[in-house]
């Protein structure tokens, strides 16, 4: 087992849908050639820096797996295939200095999800608190007027 | 003028920085090794080691493949800021 990375340029004209579909299609090329994916990064619709089959953005997707060697020709074969993809970048990490960054950068991928999630979560949190604040003041806001009232 | 950089004491930032692998996606550390027309800068200027100069020449020709740095800037085809929104 080897330690790869490829970075995936989507046309950035598909809808929401297909793109995911698209992303499901790619991650299961890998799988596919028994490849365990470690770690997924996202990148979102991005300006290239130049036109690739005069698109001017791209949808920048990236994946932290392990594979055998023998294999890569044929996930590269099927990528080339593929009319979605704009480009795709291969990257090999072999000795232990690579490894080690590749490892670094797994964690780094990883923890970013796990912020984003925790970020989704308190965004959630924050909502239900805002409503709870909303129904007490709401309950607390006939009670105001009655006061008022009798001191008017 | 010339005295002056004859005695400057050059020295390699990656090495001051004990930096072991150069990120091709991170376009920020590779903008100091490059030319404001995307060329990559000589030794003799940047004052890189050979072992970082040889990672950074790697990096950037990689992001070049993954259209986040340009290859060329002519003046039919100006890339007004090519690092924003990166």
């Amino acid at each position: 087992m080897r330690h790869y990375e490829n970075l995936v340029i989507v046309k950035p004209t598909l809808t929401e849908e297909e793109l995911k579909a698209q992303l499901a299609s790619i991650e299961e090329v890998l799988t596919s050639n028994g490849a365990t994916i470690v770690a997924r990064e996202d990148k979102g619709i991005k300006k290239l820096a130049y036109q690739i089959e005069k698109n001017a953005r791209g949808y920048i997707y990236v994946m932290y797996y392990t594979m055998e060697p023998s294999s890569i020709a044929e996930v590269e074969r099927r990528f080339k295939i593929n009319e979605e993809l704009l480009r795709y970048v291969t990257i090999k990490y072999d000795s232990n200095r690579e490894i080690k960054a590749f490892n670094d950068l797994v964690a780094k991928a990883n923890k970013k999800i796990a912020a984003a999630a925790a970020v989704a979560e308190a965004k959630v949190e924050a909502e239900a608190k805002v409503e709870a604040k909303v129904e007490a003041e709401t309950v607390a806001a006939p009670v105001a007027d009655k006061t008022e009232e009798a001191t008017s | 003028m010339a005295e002056k950089r004859k005695y400057k004491k050059r020295y390699c930032k990656y090495c001051e920085s004990k930096v072991d692998f150069i990120d091709y996606k991170d376009t920020g550390t590779l903008k100091f090794s490059l030319s404001e027309r995307y060329k990559i800068m000589p030794r003799r200027l940047t004052g890189n080691c050979k072992r970082h100069q040889d990672m950074i020449t790697i990096a950037i020709k990689r992001s070049r493949a993954a259209a986040l740095i340009p290859y060329t800037v002519t003046r039919k085809a100006v890339i007004t800021n090519p690092f924003e929104g990166l």
